[in-house]
């Protein structure tokens, strides 16, 4: 049993935005204040769970004092770490924006308790070391999202969640069921157990694959995985600012998170070649897809939901390469690489969002071919765009550059020299679609008069966009020590 | 967006055709997918697994501080689930409070359903008190106990009463929390003395499941009732412009 005094962030980050989210319902009159301190505690205890992984490795606790078996356990490895660090920076970023985002006193009540609940969703679900627990954390994550969502109140915001809604159901409901199939072969829900047990029981294979395929189907229903994206572009592109950052820069992660773990940890005797091209090839549609939709969308929002399909997809181009790298330094620069982008893609699709909204505030509408001007009337928020367009291109010396040059490097070494095709086009792609915003936004109008006009509004997103490119980027070291790795070279 | 290549409409009866066979197609393919599904579950239920884990449950139970087994699983070995299944059940009421006010009420109840809500409900209270306590050691539990609670605010809304006898929208907030709350600090409070989150002291057991299920109880029959009123709650408006309630 560990000293609990060591496992504590693991316990607070999720218990803190839980207690916040508490406080917000019950006082609505205070729940700014509430949502911006549990912000700012919430985001204190991820960087101390940061602190204490990067010091002592993996923490991992098993709640109730029980046999492993019997109880829940919580874990945080290198991996979750990473993304809890970004989610948790990310989100901090997210409420600060909201604090001044909504203005009526029903939107506010709405928002933030819905928005805490979310937050300790998220940190439960990269946090979670059992699979049934994980399920619970997906229908808390999705429920809570899906109601975010609509908070614009319109008809299409509506629709578009209701559907969200329901496609998550199924996508949770399929999940459980490759649960249960686990649990009656294995009789065990923990994930560390249960990858021992598949190990060991190669008789159960098929039992295995059938849930591994329900799982992982269930969860790209999720991650919005081509073509299983249908719901994505109007549920993100209808949702307030603040939400669709949340939505776009964390909630999708979270799904690809999970898939990632259950790929790397539990079925890792089951998963083959097969299996990785069938996703890497739904990815490559899905870069190829989503940038073309990017660059054909007519409003800004929808440009950056779709921006998200493509940026989703590269991430699956990651996993026929992990299987075709022996274990060693080259593997784990792959790992590296596939979370370097994750993160990446966090930050800057956050920073996009949040000032794509602040440009729809503004004008009053987010088409594309109406925004002459923007750079003159709101500098920071075009640099900011401009900052995690380039951060979704992959220009040096963005996170997502170092991630892609990675990636190519292996698809080239492994002999998969297809990919490099792919990753170029989609590169090309989104080259397009960002210079099409950003040379609509740089009109022939007079000089700014200041480079800042609504610091709280305009620094989260300008903050979130830098960390993208220059912090990820220029030093991105730490994040290999972080997941204990060897590979030298970042 | 409207596709022009829709503009040439295939005629009614081909396509009616058309949709029934693919409708047939889909069943047979479900179908397989079932059987394939259950043949792999058979499978998997031939490992004989699952029942081991049982066996650890049911003889750890003494240590629980109930005789209940299930209540044992819900609100010990498992009880970090359950707490996040109740933050579950208050965001999906948070989910539709954000929706829109509640829709107005049904008329007030003749005599004769009057009384028999005056008869009915507080019946139901007292049985979900005894649901409440016999979870220690035979079926029942907070969930269970917050359903009747449940139920009793639909009867009272169902003959009449807008806000199905919910106290004010402050109150109601408090009780709503009140589940998540105490479970959540009770599981601190055991770290906070070393225990562990959520790690009960076996003597101590038995009262900390007792005082998070009655909390839970509350919290539950209230997001239950609060859910089928279907909206946020109108504090001194109950004529809504909107067209009379059809809740289910």
């Amino acid at each position: 049993m560990p000293e609990p005094a060591m496992t504590a962030p693991l316990v607070l980050c999720i218990v803190l935005p839980l207690l916040g989210a508490l406080f917000a319902t019950a006082l609505p009159g205070r729940a700014v204040a509430v949502g911006i301190v549990t912000a700012l505690v919430t985001a204190a205890a991820a960087v101390a769970l940061t602190l204490a992984v990067w010091e002592q490795g993996t923490l991992h606790l098993v709640l109730g004092g029980w046999e492993p078996a019997l109880a829940i356990a919580l874990r945080a490895d290198g991996i979750a770490t990473a993304l809890v660090l970004m989610a948790n920076l990310v989100a901090l970023g997210i409420s600060v924006y909201a604090s001044g985002y909504f203005q009526d006193a029903i939107r506010i009540r709405s928002f933030w308790p819905l928005w805490l609940l979310l937050w300790a969703a998220l940190n439960g679900l990269f946090l979670a070391g059992d699979l049934f627990n994980l399920y619970v954390m997906l229908e808390l994550l999705g429920i809570s999202a899906a109601a975010l969502g609509a908070l614009t109140g319109n008809r299409e915001a509506i629709a578009a969640n209701l559907r969200y809604l329901l496609v998550g159901l199924l996508g949770s409901i399929t999940y459980l069921l490759g649960v249960a199939f686990l649990y009656t072969a294995h009789g065990s829900l923990d994930i560390g157990i249960l990858a021992a047990a598949i190990a060991a029981n190669e008789q159960l294979f098929a039992v295995d694959a059938a849930a591994m395929t329900l799982m992982i189907s269930g969860l790209a229903l999720k991650a919005a995985l081509f073509p299983l994206h249908f719901w994505l572009p109007p549920a993100h592109a209808n949702a307030p600012a603040p939400v669709s950052a949340a939505l776009s820069a964390l909630v999708v992660k979270a799904a690809f998170y999970l898939i990632l773990r259950l790929w790397l940890d539990v079925f890792a005797p089951v998963t083959g070649m097969a299996a990785a091209m069938l996703l890497a090839l739904l990815g490559s549609a899905a870069v190829l897809w989503g940038s073309w939709r990017a660059l054909r969308a007519a409003r800004l929002k929808l440009l950056a939901a779709y921006s998200t399909v493509a940026q989703i997809g590269y991430l699956f181009l990651f996993l026929p390469l992990l299987v075709a790298t022996p274990e060693g330094p080259a593997r784990d620069n792959l790992l590296a690489a596939l979370l370097l982008m994750a993160v990446t893609h966090g930050f800057a699709k956050a920073g996009f969002f949040l000032a794509a909204g602040l440009v729809q505030t503004n004008a009053g509408h987010d088409r594309i071919d109406e925004l002459g001007g923007t750079a003159q009337r709101l500098p920071a928020t075009t640099f900011a765009i401009a900052l995690a367009g380039s951060a979704l291109i992959g220009l040096p010396p963005s996170g997502s550059f170092i991630g892609k040059w990675l990636l190519m490097q292996q698809a080239i070494a492994t002999g998969q020299w297809w990919w490099v095709v792919v990753i170029l086009a989609g590169t090309a792609l989104a080259a397009a679609y960002v210079f099409r915003v950003l040379s609509r936004a740089f009109g022939l109008e007079p000089t700014p008069l200041r480079f800042i006009t609504d610091p709280r509004a305009e620094v989260p997103a300008l903050v979130l966009a830098l960390v993208s490119v220059a912090v990820l980027g220029l030093a991105s070291g730490p994040l290999w020590t972080l997941l204990g790795l060897s590979g030298a070279d970042a | 967006m409207t596709d022009p290549t829709f503009a040439t409409r295939p005629d009614p009866a081909r396509a009616a055709e058309r949709d029934r066979d693919l409708k047939l197609l889909l069943a047979v393919l479900l179908a397989l997918l079932g059987v394939t599904m259950t043949a792999i579950y058979a499978l998997a239920l031939n490992a004989g697994a699952a029942p081991r884990l049982a066996d650890l449950a049911l003889a750890r139970v003494p240590q629980t501080g109930v005789d209940n087994p299930v209540t044992a699983v819900l609100l010990n070995y498992r009880a970090y689930d359950t707490l996040m299944e109740l933050a579950v059940l208050l965001a999906a009421l948070l989910g539709i409070w954000s929706l829109g006010p509640a829709p107005a009420g049904f008329q007030r109840s003749g005599p004769v359903l009057a009384g028999m809500v005056s008869w009915v409900v507080p019946l139901l209270i007292v049985a979900g008190g005894y649901m409440l306590w016999v979870g220690g050691y035979a079926p029942g539990g907070a969930f269970q106990a917050g359903a009747l609670l449940g139920a009793a605010g639909v009867i009272v809304r169902l003959a009449g009463d807008p806000q199905a006898g919910l106290p004010g929208e402050a109150a109601q907030r408090w009780l709503l929390v009140l589940g998540v709350l105490v479970f959540t600090l009770v599981g601190l409070g055991l770290m906070l003395f070393g225990a562990g989150f959520l790690t009960y002291p076996p003597k101590l057991a038995k009262w900390l499941i007792l005082l998070i299920e009655s909390a839970a109880t509350l919290a539950i029959g209230v997001a239950l009732a609060a859910a089928y009123v279907g909206g946020r709650p109108t504090a001194t408006s109950p004529l809504d412009p909107r067209p009379s309630a059809q809740p289910k």
